[in-house]
């Protein structure tokens, strides 16, 4: 922790240490992930001592949870979601489905690579990742952001036309909201 | 030995020219024509008491092509499942429509008209159930490529090209030996 204070402002170092201890989560899970969500925010492993609980909206929460394969249908509201976020927003997958298509890599309605649709920040792999494994990708997260070096929600403004693209790929309809930011 | 069975089967095959057969306990299949179908199904509801439509489901039958349909219908009185198959056209499905019958069979024959491309005249409801802007052949035909069209519309990463052990990528990656309880599960 030392180090990465030493780079950064201390208003920068307050600024990540408070982010970093409270993360809002949005209550939004696809997939078979979500089975895991409850086990880890309820009293077995209490994730909420570790500031991670759940957030209803889109627009009061910090992360967004991909918990498990994602058909085409389902991106849709999951860039809707994801779009209506505020920065700083952060993306968590789960298991191996997001990764790289997962049992479900041969689906006509599933998509496989998550990442080239909207940035992911950590991917926690498994098929399902238990809560032991999820707590340690929010900690992953939790590090990330201390080191300042969660910006994802820039590099997908940056990178809007690359993921615009991708997403129109696969969402052959597009009848999505335009954003200003 | 299955009396309740037997009487079942002669009650339906004397009402309608139907071949049929007993299953085994509590289960009877008929097969019949796919005009007379709703007729059956209208009569064991109607007359015979066999109130609850199970499922409906379809079989592609690529090699006849055919489709068989199946119909269940489940008895509340006596517990005993009956079977009304029928074979369609797989090339110009059309089969009737049964949802004045149960209301329930809309939102299945619905599934088939989006799964198989099945058509049942005078059917309402959205023409979109479950996918959205589909506009190939029906997925669940058998003749649709499942893996091409997701190579084709999601491109994954590579790496999935082998079907190498995890265990040996592990083992080799760590330097550990798998044990040898482990590896009499292994693939070779
Ligand atoms: S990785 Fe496994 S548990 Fe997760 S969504 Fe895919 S199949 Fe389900």
């Amino acid at each position: 922790m030392e180090t990465k204070k030493d780079s950064q402002t201390i208003a920068e170092y307050i600024k990540n240490w408070s982010r970093k201890h409270s993360l809002f989560v949005m209550a939004y899970g696809t997939g078979c992930g979500a089975i895991e969500i409850p086990a880890t925010m309820t009293s077995r492993y209490d994730a909420e001592r570790l500031g991670i609980r759940g957030a209803a909206t889109p627009r009061q929460a910090d992360v967004l949870l991909i918990t498990g394969y994602l058909a085409t249908k389902t991106l849709k509201r999951v860039i809707r979601v994801y779009e209506q976020m505020q920065d700083p927003k952060y993306v968590i997958a789960f298991g191996s489905c997001t990764i790289n298509g997962g049992m479900y890599y041969d689906s006509y309605n599933t998509i496989n690579v998550l990442e080239k649709y909207i940035p992911v920040d950590v991917y926690i792999n498994g098929c399902m990742p238990r809560p032991e494994a999820v707590i340690a990708g929010f900690k992953q997260l939790q590090d990330k952001i201390a080191r300042g070096d969660a910006d994802n929600g820039t590099r997908y403004k940056e990178n809007l036309d690359w993921y615009r693209a991708n997403q129109q790929q696969v969402i052959k309809n597009w009848r999505m909201p335009d954003y200003n930011w | 030995m299955l009396e309740q069975e037997q009487a079942l089967l002669s009650q339906v095959t004397s009402a309608f020219p139907v071949k049929g057969k007993v299953m085994r306990n509590r289960r009877v299949e008929v097969w019949a024509e796919s005009t007379t179908v709703s007729s059956i199904l209208m009569y064991v509801k109607n007359q015979m008491g066999y109130q609850h439509l199970n499922h409906i489901t379809c079989i592609d039958r690529i090699e006849d092509t055919k489709f068989q349909l199946v119909y269940t219908v489940f008895s509340h009185q006596t517990k005993m499942t009956l079977f009304v198959k029928t074979f369609i056209d797989r090339n110009a499905p059309v089969m009737d429509n049964i949802d004045h019958i149960w209301d329930q069979a809309n939102t299945y024959e619905r599934e088939l008209r989006e799964m198989y491309g099945i058509q049942f005249p005078g059917l309402v409801g959205a023409q979109e159930f479950i996918l959205e802007d589909w506009d190939e052949m029906p997925p669940m035909r058998r003749d649709f490529k499942t893996e091409e069209y997701s190579e084709k519309t999601f491109s994954s990463l590579p790496g999935r090209e082998n079907t190498q052990d995890v265990r040996e990528t592990i083992s080799t990656r760590s330097g550990e030996e798998i044990p040898d309880f482990a590896k009499k599960y292994s693939r070779d």
